[in-house]
């Protein structure tokens, strides 16, 4: 290799990094622009720019868009609104993933004439623009009396959210060898006992990828928030837009950031514990073929 | 034991075209270790499953004991099965594994401890009884496997290519420690391998299927000495028996066939009397290896035996012998030569042909003519 | 010689005929649940807003039949046009960024970058806020007057200005702006797996026939990697049919209607304006919109199976 290939390929590698950091700084610095400006004053704001540190950090605006901020017509902050969310979006991550593990178990191990198509059904379903199923859904829920409640929420994000995990459990299980179901049915086990004796124990990584994924899916969905859901049962997504767009009087960009920031926390916490998991399940969900 | 009659078992898949079973009939003797062989797609491991109730059967009766278990479900067929991946039960240690099938049933725990240990002892893996699968090597997960099928005492087991997994010296290693087994224990045993020198060690009888049809049921020696056609004859022995038509000509001798080396040569084959009727007609004449050889004195004036010069294509030596290909009308043809009696490719040599037992293949039907 | 024993525990017992036939029907009936809720919660529904496309329907559902009318409207309705305009602006744009910076910075990535884990983490944590969030903070970043303007007048270009926000021309591309950042690590994601799975000897034998690196990944690496561009392509589609939650944060639509899409015509004329049968008709739309994506890319996938 000669002096010059080595050190054009020197540069071309500084060339990448450049670029790659560059890269970094472009996505991260929202993120950056999100913090600061929370822990701002609104004086701060209008007389510094983005990018500007605060010359008096200040937790008002967390205080109050944790609190006192107005979502619409009401003044509490986001707080009821986060608990709501999280009222919804747990029954209905168990529910969809149980759901998913039963049905992909079953599409993978236990086909039965049918069963393929089902699993097509499934799919074409979670792709479809869910405009075509809102109002629809809004009167059934209305006459369910699930109206503008969490129940009603996690129903709809339930079915909503079942293709997506049955298609993550039963990809999984397909790859199990169906020889193990069989010398379990030889051992005398049924339908139930396998699913729990043998292939349960082994789900632990699909089941933290259809937690993980739904999780997110679900809190940050909007939606279905705010289509069928108001007032008490909304949840944080809906609250922060009622919030940011509902402009009475001054607009207070610390207390909106503050407010952005503390819906998207949850996730992004998960994101960074554990955002193996949430990887795995972006890709297996769209490079299905 | 346990005797299992086979009885005109079909299965057709839905939406197949052809039956993948075209009706077996196999009586298997309590303590006897049949096994089912044949290429890929014959129906062997389809038949294996029909027997073990994973598959249903189409048409036939599946026989225990006298009792028609047809449509009776895995679990209470009272079988056990090893399968050729071993298929244990990942997350659970090789003791579990074992006592799996004996905590369903309901077996007090004092007996199943006691089980796991009588299958452990006899079996070698008493040391292993706490890990899991993950951590064994191949040949101890096949001695789990085998444990696994122990412990339910069944009253027949079933072997679907459980060594097929293993490496050569490994494979012969377990068939042996199977064989063993088998003499102790005196089990029924089916199994099914595509290794016909795994059949011809390990079987009292033999099945050797082809398209879903059984070709021919006997022993190990029945099956390699006196096959029923074409294909089975093919199919046992390594190398395979070469085929090579000749023409039956009556000479003062005897009856006789010409073969003729590429180099032109003409040698005549002694042929057996029975093919009397034959005279004028062309046969398919069956002959393996170790029926032709270098010339022994010993065989000299024989009947039945010759000698003739031809022509060495390839030589391959094995260690024990030297395998080489000669030419007998247009048709390649191994022999076994003794490694001490040299020959060279491209020369010819003396060859002596034993014909004692060579069989005969009727050309069109493919079926073995036999000795009146 | 061992004699063998029964286990006396196992008695041969008649097979129980009714837990066997259960045995039959348990798959079936562990997801007839769901097959009941995606039946009528999807299918069903879409058939119902079907129906309503058809009707005369304003704030209640009324259950006539005018035809084509509600179509008709749509055609004619200039907040819808811009709507579908919009639609293929801001989703062609869309898909070609995201692919463009997707598959560049997953070829950078697959150089064996140190770090390659963190900076993977980095491109991709977009993927896991809201777009609410994202639409509220890319708001605030692009704010006319305290936003990036400002920020680029204080470091020296006073005559620096970006107004798009508020600017009907313009505000359709601030939405672009958002959606890239918040999906173009997707396709990083997605091409440097595909980049991975790459046989490692064809590039070999590529750079011993002497191709240079960018030529090897014009002409080799890219061309083998055509599902992973397609399935980029579904998803990144489908994430902008849908886009509504992005646009309700960033502009609600507007200025006035000038960066309307299909899902938030959708959302205003069906649950604010009263117009269900508007509202349903243009969601019917939307869905043929969908299907019209959806059938090429099936047709490509069997065909290539076929070929197989």
């Amino acid at each position: 290799m000669t002096d010059a290939t080595r050190s054009g390929l020197r540069l071309s590698r500084i060339g990448i990094y450049a670029v790659l950091l560059l890269a970094a700084l472009v996505y991260l610095v929202p993120l950056f622009v999100m913090l600061l400006t929370s822990f701002k004053t609104p004086l701060d704001i209008r007389t510094g720019n983005l990018l500007a540190l605060p010359t008096d950090w200040t937790t008002v605006g967390w205080s109050k868009a944790w609190s006192s901020a107005c979502t619409g017509v009401e003044c509490e902050g986001v707080r009821g609104y986060f608990w709501n969310s999280f009222k919804m979006t747990v029954p209905a991550v168990l529910i969809s993933t149980l759901l998913g593990a039963f049905n992909g178990y079953v599409l993978s191990k236990w086909k039965f004439r049918g069963s393929d198509l089902f699993f097509a059904m499934l799919l074409f379903g979670c792709f479809v623009p869910f405009q075509v199923v809102l109002l629809p859904m809004a009167a059934t829920l209305g006459k369910l009396g699930l109206a503008n409640t969490t129940a009603g929420l996690v129903l709809v994000h339930v079915i909503y959210g079942v293709a997506f995990t049955t298609l993550f459990f039963r990809n999984y299980y397909v790859a199990i060898p169906d020889a193990l179901v069989k010398a379990a049915r030889l051992d005398g086990a049924g339908f139930f006992t396998i699913f729990f004796r043998i292939l349960l124990p082994m789900s632990t990584p699909i089941f933290m990828v259809s937690l993980i994924w739904q999780f997110t899916q679900i809190w940050n969905d909007f939606l279905f928030g705010v289509v069928f859901a108001s007032g008490d049962s909304q949840p944080i997504t809906v609250a922060l837009n009622n919030l940011v767009n509902t402009s009475t009087g001054v607009k207070e960009y610390n207390v909106d950031m503050a407010a952005a920031m503390i819906a998207a926390l949850p996730t992004l916490v998960v994101y960074v514990v554990a955002g193996k998991y949430f990887i795995r399940g972006l890709t297996a969900g769209s490079v299905k073929g | 034991m346990s005797e299992l009659a086979l009885r005109s078992i079909r299965k057709t898949y839905p939406g197949a075209a052809e039956e993948t079973l075209k009706g077996i009939d196999i009586e298997i003797a309590s303590g006897e270790f049949l096994i089912l062989v044949g290429p890929s797609g014959c129906g062997k491991s389809t038949l294996m499953n029909t027997i073990a109730g994973l598959e249903s059967i189409t048409d036939g009766a599946i026989v225990l004991d006298g009792t028609d278990i047809s449509g009776v479900e895995p679990k209470d067929r009272d079988i056990a099965m090893v399968f050729q991946s071993y298929a244990l039960y990942p997350t659970m240690s090789v003791r579990e594994n074992i006592a799996f099938g004996l905590k369903i049933r309901g077996l007090p725990k004092d007996d199943i401890e006691q089980e796991v240990q009588r299958v452990a002892d006899l079996l070698q893996i008493s040391h292993l009884l706490d890990k899991k699968p993950a951590r064994l090597s191949g040949g101890q997960q096949q001695r789990v496997a085998m444990g696994r099928a122990l412990a339910r005492r069944p009253r027949i087991y079933l072997f679907d290519e459980p060594l097929s997994n293993l490496d050569a010296k490994l494979r012969v290693e377990m068939r042996t420690e199977i064989k063993k087994l088998h003499q102790r224990l005196k089990t029924t045993i089916v199994y099914v391998t595509h290794d016909q020198i795994e059949a011809m060690t390990l079987a009292d009888r033999i099945a050797v299927l082809k398209d879903g049809e059984l070709q021919q049921l006997g022993t190990p020696k029945e099956v390699y000495d006196t096959p029923a056609n074409l294909f089975v004859a093919g199919f046992m022995g390594s190398p395979a028996m070469s085929f090579v038509p000749v023409t039956v000509a009556q000479g003062e001798q005897g009856l006789y066939g010409e073969v003729i080396g590429d180099d032109g040569a003409r040698t005549a084959l002694p042929l057996p009397a029975y093919l009397a009727d034959r005279v004028g007609q062309t046969v398919t004449l069956g002959i393996r290896p170790e029926h032709i050889t270098q010339p022994q004195d010993q065989k000299n004036g024989q009947a039945l035996v010759t000698t003739g010069r031809f022509t060495i294509e390839v030589t391959e030596p094995t260690g024990p012998d030297v395998i080489a290909l000669i030419r007998l009308n247009d048709t390649g043809v191994h022999c076994r030569i003794d490694p001490e009696h040299p020959v060279t490719w491209g020369e010819s040599a003396d060859l002596m042909f034993d014909m004692k037992k060579v069989v005969f293949f009727d050309p069109d039907s493919g079926l073995r003519i036999p000795p009146q | 010689m061992e004699h063998i024993q029964r286990h006396p525990a196992r008695v041969a017992r008649a097979p129980s005929r009714l837990l066997d036939g259960l045995q039959r029907w348990l798959p079936k009936l562990v997801v007839a649940p769901t097959f009941v809720l995606v039946g009528i919660g999807v299918y069903a529904f879409m058939l119902w807003t079907g129906v309503l496309s058809f009707t005369s329907s304003s704030f209640l559902p009324v259950y006539d039949f005018v035809g084509l009318d509600q179509y008709a409207k749509l055609m004619n309705n200039d907040r819808w046009l811009t709507a579908s305009a919009n639609l293929g602006i801001f989703g062609g744009l869309f898909i070609l960024s995201c692919l463009v910076i997707g598959v560049l910075l997953a070829i950078f990535l697959d150089q064996k970058i140190r770090q390659e884990g963190a900076i993977r983490t980095i491109y991709l944590y977009p993927m896991a806020l809201s777009m609410i969030v994202t639409g509220t903070v890319w708001k605030w970043i692009l704010n006319p007057g305290l936003g990036l303007e400002k920020l680029v007048h204080d470091w020296g270009w006073t005559s620096f200005s970006f107004d798009w926000l508020v600017n009907s021309d313009m505000a359709i591309y601030t939405i672009v702006i958002a959606a890239v950042w918040q999906a173009s690590g997707f396709v990083m994601a997605l091409f440097l797996a595909g980049l991975r799975g790459v046989d490692p000897a064809i590039i070999r034998a590529a750079r011993v026939d002497g191709a240079s690196l960018p030529l090897i990944y014009r002409k080799i690496i890219l061309p083998s990697l055509r599902p992973v561009f397609f399935s980029a392509i579904m998803v990144l589609s489908h994430i902008a049919i849908k886009s509504f939650d992005l646009v309700m944060a960033m502009t609600a639509g507007g200025p006035g209607y000038s960066t309307d899409l299909p899902a938030v015509f959708m959302y205003a004329n069906t649950f604010t304006r009263g117009q269900m049968g508007l509202g349903s008709a243009s969601a019917m739309l939307m869905l043929g919109a969908f299907l019209a994506l959806l059938v090429p890319y099936l047709y490509s996938e069997l065909r290539e199976k076929r070929h197989d």
